[in-house]
């Protein structure tokens, strides 16, 4: 495992080949574009990294030795946070599984030999999602916010209100209950106030 | 994008509220030109009024539902504002069960809920996962969990059950995710058991609410917002008539029915209000 980039505002991106000369291409040439780049050889050892440090992005080869292949690393992600954009890299001949993998939540899929400026376009439209997302987020956080305080004044001054009103009813009642002389009918309502 | 003159603001505000009684003034230039222009240009129209002679003059009123569809806001979320939830969770379906309970020991309890603008349909799926967590056994109750709304599109959406990532992992724990949802793609859809305890249909809440029945609970929350205050107190007033006497109403939480329906008493509960009939 190693690291690649400085952590400027940017993805980090979890790759997964067990091709070495593919891993340490796409190690390289992610880690030139600026972003943060984890890799690691095969299903295991990438599962075991997910566990470690929150990823934007998973890259990883569809085929791979070992017990978690590219279709359970996709579905182990998924279950770590559905907000993890999984991308997939196939050869020509396995397009089926490839679809079969965005039937089960990956965003994408690269054929190999993958083209960088095609995977660096995609990158980009989950960054600018992401941006959006974040942006929608922050929006709804305020309204929450604003939300949130409009309703404990709002409560507030609704049970202030049912209060007045009821007393108001209260004194109606007394003030105008004409079994009664007017100086008891005061001295009732005075009291009604003051016990408030 | 199709640009809407001052007399076809007012034009299309007015037709609005005839067919669903949402209420837009006139400031709302930016609202109608954003959520109609695509109709308009679906529709072939060369104008707004163009698009309001051919809803009009529509027989299958394919058009008005597609501007009701446009211009109602589905604007929700799971457990959307976490304190009607809770006070749910515990003090209302607690406290209506008790009641139930003890009416009669040979029936059934049940308890009856009305999401009143149940959009897309999670407010009313956020209740059921209350039922399910609080009740476990529901053979035990009869269930009734009813939610309307006056959007076709949005009636069809809750009935499927199904919400894309970003509708489902707002206000959704990821423990009751993966409890009652199943992932398809890049769909969740509901499953099959808590779909069963809710139905949705489509209406019009300024229209009489006739054989709706009686309510233990009613959830209006943040619709009548769109209503102007003559056409809130006729709902409120209609509300009141199908909550059972000890029932309870929940609105939202930036909503007030002072001045609106007298009927109603606020209670307050922790830091939500509820309301019951006088």
């Amino acid at each position: 495992m190693k690291f690649y980039g400085v952590p400027m505002n940017t993805m980090r991106i979890l790759v997964a080949d067990d091709d070495p000369v593919i891993l340490k291409l796409l190690e390289k040439r992610l880690g030139k574009e600026g972003y943060d780049v984890v890799v690691a050889t095969d299903g295991t050892e990438a599962a075991r990294l997910l566990d470690t440090m929150p990823f934007d992005v998973v890259i990883t080869d569809l085929i791979m030795p070992g017990a978690i292949g590219g279709i359970q690393l996709l579905q182990l992600a998924k279950e770590k946070s559905i907000e993890i954009q999984v991308i997939v890299i196939t050869a020509h001949s396995s397009v089926d599984t490839a679809v079969d993998a965005m039937k089960k939540g990956a965003v994408d899929y690269l054929e190999k030999p993958v083209n960088f400026d095609e995977l660096f376009l995609r990158l980009e439209k989950i960054s600018e999602i992401k941006a959006l997302m974040k942006n929608a987020g922050d929006l709804r956080e305020a309204m929450n916010v604003t939300e949130s305080s409009a309703a404990q004044t709002i409560q507030n001054l609704e049970m202030i209100n049912t209060n007045l009103s009821m007393q108001l009813e209260k004194l109606e009642t007394i003030l105008s209950d004409h079994h009664q002389d007017e100086v008891s009918r005061i001295e009732q309502a005075l009291h009604l106030l003051e016990s408030r | 994008m199709l640009t809407i003159s001052p007399e076809e603001i007012k034009l299309i505000t007015k037709y609005i509220y005839e067919i669903s009684g949402i209420h837009l003034d006139e400031s709302k230039k930016y609202l109608l030109e954003t959520r109609l222009n695509a109709i308009a240009e679906e529709q072939g129209c060369s104008s707004y009024q163009d698009l309001f002679k051919k809803a009009k003059a529509d027989a299958t009123k394919a058009i008005e539902r597609k501007i009701i569809d446009a211009i109602s806001t589905n604007e929700t979320l799971f457990f959307r504002d976490t304190g009607p939830f809770e006070l749910l969770q515990h003090k209302i379906f607690p406290e209506l069960i008790d009641a139930r309970s003890s009416r009669n020991s040979l029936q059934k309890p049940s308890l009856k809920v009305w999401s009143a603008a149940s959009s897309t349909g999670q407010e009313l799926y956020s209740v059921a996962i209350i039922l399910q967590e609080l009740l476990g056994d529901l053979s035990k109750y009869v269930i009734k969990l009813s939610g309307t709304d006056i959007s076709d599109a949005a009636v069809a959406q809750a009935s499927s059950g199904k919400y894309n990532k970003f509708e489902i992992e707002r206000g959704l724990a990821r423990d009751k995710l993966l409890k009652y949802f199943t992932m398809s793609g890049q769909t969740w859809k509901v499953n099959d058991q808590l779909r069963a305890m809710v139905n949705f249909r489509k209406l019009n809440l300024m229209l009489p609410f006739t054989g709706l029945g009686k309510f233990d609970i009613v959830l209006c929350r943040n619709v009548a917002i769109y209503f102007t205050l003559e056409d809130r107190k006729k709902l409120f007033n209609k509300i009141a008539d199908v909550l059972e006497p000890d029932g309870y109403l929940l609105i939202g939480s930036t909503e007030s029915l002072t001045g609106i329906c007298p009927r109603f008493i606020p209670k307050r509960h922790l830091r939500s209000i509820f309301y019951q009939l006088k």
